[in-house]
């Protein structure tokens, strides 16, 4: 009934009320809401989380899989009602484009601190003595170098639709280093486990939260922290006739939806926007998932009983 | 630019064509090795020259998507519903009633040899714990194959009633066949929403043009006794094409109908990019993502064992066969019927089987083993291949012999003691009468020196037109020279060399390879019971599954990148180089057996000159199959226009994307003409 009141409703709408629940903040119930499930499964675990805790507040949820890069204009034509993980580090423009136009709301950051860099493999630290220390790289390149990269080394970079992070770097460190885009999330891991398997040197831009991190004992390079003016002032840093001469800024992991969302459920739109998630709980629910090979479903649902605190009171806030 | 000397002096005019062509492409090879180092202009297009093309072509398809959305988005909602029905259909069928269905069915086409086949077949997909997934993507193949079907033979047969549409018919098929769906996947799903509609539109338009070639091979092919025929009986038109020259001309449709199956299951894995449903493909996918080759080839298998299936089963209901018992089928039926009372009666669904996932993770265990035990191995090939092969053919010998590849750096002196060696092998084959094969030589040898994605631009443009000067004449030249300027013109030409290099690379390896593998499948039954399979495999299983093991063992990279277009773009070469050489008309093969040939003197002298224009359609899909396969490729992290559409999809520019793609579809057409226009001459030097 605080509900009620808060909303300040007339007697007429009271009557109405009293047979259909609490509509007017819940909304369309009778309706599903459709959450996109994206390629990886930390986004399984993240959507199937939020999805959850709409059912706990009443929603009926329905989970459509959905390409990353393609789920956007979905979103925008109210096929998908809300995507839940977007990295900042590889978002197509597509969705500046679309929230620009109206066509898609931002709901807040998901809280996920997310961490990029260039990477190796354990066993790479005995070929090049001296990691993770980034001035190590420059005397031991050669040890990296492949046919396509000589007399350089080789930096597996991220696909280049993802931008060049570690080519960039590279060239702001000076580093004897040539970046091979990898062209997909599957190449990346290819290279990790083939790597792995033979025992050859990899270096790598990589990211985590993610299951290889700890698969393949994945160690990040120390590089200078990156600062806001190693990317603008070229003086900044250990070279100082370039930018990027340190490691990634911060990446942002953040929600989205379907501008009608608040209308329709305004309830689902507080939860969604209220969400967060860390790395502590979401990075070992993965594990259970890929490593184990649990099914995510029952992954989320224990966690969900153990957790309460941690998701309960969102859903508290929107519907009471 | 395309203009040709035209001296009247005795011995020009005794040269023949391809001589004279071959001479004035080798001056203007020349011209631009010797003075491309002073005028770069010579070298790489000016950017000066280039006009925004992406950005004229973003604005055109915005606007042209404005314009037909309401239109598409209809017409994608009068699709989802055959596509939910057939869907709800097949998912809410209990299994055991689809299985004993497909059995029996198989019964009654084939006997015993198909009823195993789709016993067995289903089984497969049951234990393998898709079941949901795998009737998700037979429901889309089920909507998407009979609208490729019918929109080839539509189009095969509007080439064949009206001739006059030919050329411009056969420019529509190569670029639905090449211009990757990737390229236009942002604005197809602007137009169509999103959802399985839009992977089936894809699917159906990247299917439909085999079918077409087919058809209308087919309908050219029929005997003119037998049209004689048609026509003396009299009839209307319709009714001697739809009773008498489509029946008869079955065989060869046929098989383009198993082209077109093949095709539309081959391009799935569009409908999981996008999403929207749970299908075999998204499974894939997942997979693909955490480089699981194990279950990756477990999920891409179910898709090959519908294909198989199907097409077995099609292909027998083409031929003349023996009448089944109806009774043997209706009772199979029935037992498919029980079992499904028992697995609804005790709530089993094979959803939970995984049955295989043991055999899957040893798989996948193997590779691993494989890539730890062998690495060394295979380093060396890819080393040796990169190092010998690629590398000179991309960036030339002159960059590629460096003191760590080739153990000696190339100076000065190697240049002209290779061009030496050149021309005094070209001057003695000009010296004995073979001026052409003399000239070509020497040409051969400035591109391997210079590198294909290092060439001087007049030196590839001129180089085409003359090629397609000599294979047909001016009207080729004109469309050579105008599609290869609209690539200068946007500005692409580097990128469009990068993967003219690397699909040029694949197609000879595919020629050599799929020619020898079609030829020992033509002589042998037994290679072609093992040939097969594996063709059907690699035609219809999604081709990431097969990007994870080449990653694995050679790295991100050409070499890989390569690897995995071949596999691909071989089949083609395997099934039509075969299907020429075993078609070649009884009466034909009598009367060389009777006039004393032997079996070997058959296949040179009668079967492959006969087989020529279908192994030469066979290189043409090859081709067409490479280009196609490039965009796959660059998710190995090649550099070529294949990365440009990625970008472009990431950057959803969709000017970008559609030129990119369009150039792709370019490259292909021109290297098709030019291959069709050698044919054609040949067909007619055989009197075929």
């Amino acid at each position: 009934m605080k509900t009620l009141m808060k909303s300040g409703l007339s007697a007429l709408a009271l009557t109405a009320m009293a047979s259909g629940a609490f509509a007017a903040d819940l909304g369309a119930t009778d309706e599903p809401i459709k959450l996109a499930l994206n390629e990886w499964t930390g986004q399984h675990v993240t959507t199937r989380v939020a999805g959850e805790m709409l059912k706990a507040a009443g929603y009926e949820v329905e989970y459509v899989t959905a390409g990353m890069l393609n789920q956007f204009q979905a979103i925008a034509d109210g096929d998908i009602h809300a995507t839940l993980e977007i990295w900042s580090s590889n978002v197509s423009d597509q969705y500046a484009v679309l929230k620009d136009a109206g066509q898609l709301e931002e709901l807040s950051d998901l809280g996920l601190n997310a961490r990029e860099g260039i990477a190796y493999p354990a066993h790479v630290a005995d070929l090049c003595p001296g990691l993770p220390a980034w001035e190590a790289l420059q005397e031991c390149a050669m040890n990296f170098a492949t046919a396509e990269t000589l007399p350089m080394g080789r930096l597996v970079d991220y696909p280049a639709d993802w931008g060049t992070p570690g080519a960039d770097r590279m060239a702001g460190l000076e580093l004897p280093f040539k970046a091979i885009p990898a062209g997909s999330e599957g190449a990346l891991i290819a290279e990790l486990r083939a790597s792995t398997e033979k025992k050859s040197p990899l270096l790598i831009t990589f990211w985590q939260p993610h299951w290889a991190m700890s698969a393949y004992e994945v160690q990040f390079v120390d590089l200078p922290a990156g600062e806001d003016a190693c990317f603008t002032d070229p003086a900044w840093g250990p070279n100082p006739n370039a930018i990027n001469d340190c490691d990634f800024a911060a990446s942002r992991i953040f929600k989205a939806g379907w501008p009608g969302l608040k209308d329709k459920w305004p309830a689902a739109h507080e939860i969604l926007v209220n969400y967060t998630l860390a790395v502590e709980d979401q990075q070992p629910m993965m594990g259970a998932v890929d490593v184990s090979g649990e099914a995510v479903e029952d992954v989320v649902s224990a966690w969900m009983g153990a957790n309460e605190d941690k998701w309960k009171s969102v859903v508290d806030a929107a519907i009471k | 630019m395309t203009s040709l000397p035209q001296e009247e002096t005795g011995p020009w005019r005794t040269l023949s064509r391809g001589a004279k062509a071959a001479l004035l492409v080798l001056a203007v090879g020349i011209t631009c090795r010797l003075l491309g180092a002073q005028f770069d202009w010579l070298v790489g297009w000016p950017d000066a020259l280039t006009v925004p093309m992406t950005d004229w072509v973003g604005a055109t398809v915005g606007w042209f998507l404005s314009v037909f959305k309401p239109l598409a988005r209809a017409f994608s909602q009068l699709l989802s519903y055959p596509m939910e029905w057939v869907g709800a259909a097949l998912r809410s069928a209990p299994w055991p009633l689809v299985v004993g269905a497909v059995t029996a069915i198989g019964w009654l086409i084939g006997g015993l040899r198909l009823a195993a086949l789709g016993f067995f077949g289903l089984g497969f997909v049951v234990i393998s714990g898709y079941w949901v997934e795998g009737m998700n993507t037979l429901a889309l193949v089920t909507v998407s194959v009979p609208l490729a079907a019918f929109l080839g033979m539509a189009i095969g047969i509007l080439a064949f009633e009206v001739p006059r549409l030919k050329g411009a018919v056969n420019g529509l098929l190569d670029v639905m066949q090449t211009v990757p769906a990737f390229a236009y996947l942002t604005p197809l799903i602007v137009l169509f929403g999103f959802g399985p509609v839009v992977g089936l539109i894809a699917s159906a338009i990247y299917a439909a043009p085999p079918m077409a070639r087919n058809v209308l091979l087919g309908l050219e092919r029929v005997d003119e006794e037998i049209r004689e025929a048609a026509v003396m009986s009299g009839g209307t038109r319709r009714q001697q094409l739809f009773l008498i020259e489509i029946p008869a001309a079955s065989q060869q449709i046929m098989v383009g109908f198993n082209q077109c199956l093949m095709a539309a299951l081959s391009m799935v894995i569009i409908a999981a990019v996008i999403g929207g449903f749970e299908d075999i493909g998204w499974e894939v996918l997942l997979t693909m993502r955490k480089a699981q080759f194990g279950p990756a080839f477990l999920a891409g298998s179910v898709i090959v064992v519908f294909a198989v299936v199907i097409d077995r089963m099609s292909a027998a209901l083409a031929e003349q066969r023996v009448a089944q018992s109806k009774r043997v089928a209706l009772a199979i039926f029935a037992v498919g019927a029980a079992v499904a009372l028992w697995s609804v009666l005790a709530n089993w669904n094979p959803s939970g089987v995984a049955m295989l996932d043991g055999l899957a993770q040893t798989v996948d265990t193997g590779v691993g083993t494989f890539t730890a035990s062998n690495g060394a191995t295979l380093d060396a090939v890819k080393n040796t291949s990169m190092f010998y092969g690629l590398l000179p053919l991309r960036i030339g010998l002159a960059d590629a012999v460096l003191p760590f590849t080739w153990g000696f750096k190339w100076t000065a002196v190697h240049t002209m003691v290779f061009f030496a060696v050149a021309a005094v092998i070209g001057g003695g084959l000009a010296l004995r009468g073979q001026v052409t094969a003399g000239v070509v030589v020497v040409i051969a040898a400035l591109f391997l020196e210079i590198g294909v994605a290092q060439a001087p631009w007049p030196l590839v443009v001129i180089g085409a037109a003359a090629l397609g000067w000599v294979a047909s004449g001016w009207s080729l030249v004109r469309l050579v020279v105008v599609l290869l300027g609209l690539i200068l013109l946007s500005g692409l030409w580097e990128r469009a060399l990068l993967s003219l290099y690397l699909s040029g690379a694949s197609v000879a390896a595919c020629a050599v390879v799929g020619g020898v593998l079609g030829f020992l499948s033509a002589t042998s039954a037994r290679v072609w019971a093992v040939v097969r399979p594996i063709c059907d495999m690699l035609q219809t299983i999604p081709m990431f599954v097969f990007l994870i093991p080449v990653l694995m063992f050679f790295q991100i990279g050409e070499f890989s990148a390569f690897l995995a277009i071949c596999m691909y773009a071989v089949v083609p070469m395997i099934r039509y180089t075969r299907q020429g050489l075993i078609s070649t008309p009884e009466d034909m093969i009598e009367a060389a057996t009777a006039s004393g040939a032997g079996k070997w003197q058959t296949m040179f002298e009668v079967r492959a000159p006969y087989a020529a224009p279908t192994i030469l359609l066979g290189l043409n899909q090859t081709i067409l199959y490479a280009f196609a396969m490039l965009v796959i490729a660059a998710l190995i992290g090649t550099t070529g226009l294949g990365q440009s559409i990625y970008l472009a999809l990431g950057q959803a520019d969709v000017g970008l994307g559609v030129t990119a793609g369009a150039a792709m579809a370019i490259l292909a057409l021109v290297a098709d003409r030019l291959v069709q226009g050698f044919a054609e001459e040949r067909r007619k030097a055989l009197g075929l």
